[in-house]
């Protein structure tokens, strides 16, 4: 069975943000090392300069949005553009699952922060899975 | 209904309830008889960042001013909070457990810490600011923070 469409994975760009740089590390983890075929990363700057090929890869496929403090700008960025999200993660809420895996650093994580990234990437691989075999984008606010 | 001394001092609006006490370091108190509700001000909640855990000492804890009541564990920091009353905890708030966040979101109201019974509520008030006195000390401090940024 084939996707033609991408679920596409949106990031916070939060720069100097430990959670922004989280968020980052899981999205990477996912679209190229886990989910390469079924997943494509946009970054959020892109949408907010409005670049064309940024808005049409959101609009057109099912959007993971991955927010690292609650102005969610990347989940209200991916809405404005026209596209649907099938699941937004808060990196908050994440690290209150995995309280063991406290995230430092913004350059580069610790190794707690490593992990919750991992968590997270495991957490969207999931959503991804769910979304290709389903055939559908889902939908949640 | 509440109401508040408001500032805003870089891009950053901070108010301070004038139906309660505070501490120079930021926690308030409000008495109901000798149950003083606690909590944080707005300023030190935003100063702080989102809360992702709030640890507060257990029911029963008897606590002097300046022993730790609670800790909190931000985006950005780990405080050790410590009471600005003498007396014993007799309630936590239960949403410190499951969504601590209620602390940024409504720091007067649904994000309080504890309920302290105290032992000696007015002279522990007397040793608090008003709201007046917490309000120039905090815009004070903000500046200081603004000056960083």
């Amino acid at each position: 069975m084939t996707h033609p469409q991408k679920v596409v994975i949106v990031p916070c760009s939060g720069i100097g943000k430990t959670y922004g740089t989280v968020s980052r590390e899981a999205a990477f983890e996912v679209t190229e090392d886990v989910r390469p075929a079924d997943t494509q990363l946009v970054a959020l700057s892109m949408l907010v300069l409005g670049d064309e090929a940024a808005r049409a890869a959101v609009a057109e496929s099912p959007a993971i949005t991955i927010d690292g403090c609650k102005l969610a700008c990347a989940t209200k960025m991916v809405k404005e553009s026209g596209g649907t999200v099938a699941q937004d993660f808060a990196v908050l809420d994440v690290y209150r699952r995995y309280r063991q895996f406290k995230p430092q650093g913004i350059a580069e994580l610790s190794e707690g922060g490593q992990q919750l990234a991992h968590a997270l990437a495991e957490e969207i691989t999931g959503v991804v899975e769910n979304i290709t075999s389903n055939g559908d984008g889902g939908q949640n606010g | 209904m509440t109401e508040f001394l408001e500032t805003t001092v870089d891009k950053f609006i901070f108010k301070v309830a004038t139906d309660r006490s505070y501490s120079s370091e930021g926690l308030w108190a409000q008495a109901d008889g000798n149950r003083i509700r606690i909590g944080l001000s707005d300023f030190l909640q935003q100063r702080s960042g989102d809360v992702a855990f709030a640890d507060v000492k257990p029911v029963g804890t008897v606590l002097a001013v300046g022993d730790e009541v609670a800790t909190i564990e931000t985006i950005k920091v780990n405080i050790s909070l410590t009471s600005p009353v003498n007396g014993k905890i007799v309630e936590i708030n239960p949403a410190m457990q499951d969504a601590p966040e209620a602390i940024n979101q409504d720091p007067y109201g649904e994000g309080w810490l504890a309920i302290i019974e105290a032992a000696d509520w007015e002279a522990d008030k007397a040793a608090l600011l008003d709201p007046q006195a917490y309000f120039k000390l905090m815009r004070g401090q903000a500046e200081e923070e603004a000056k960083k940024l």
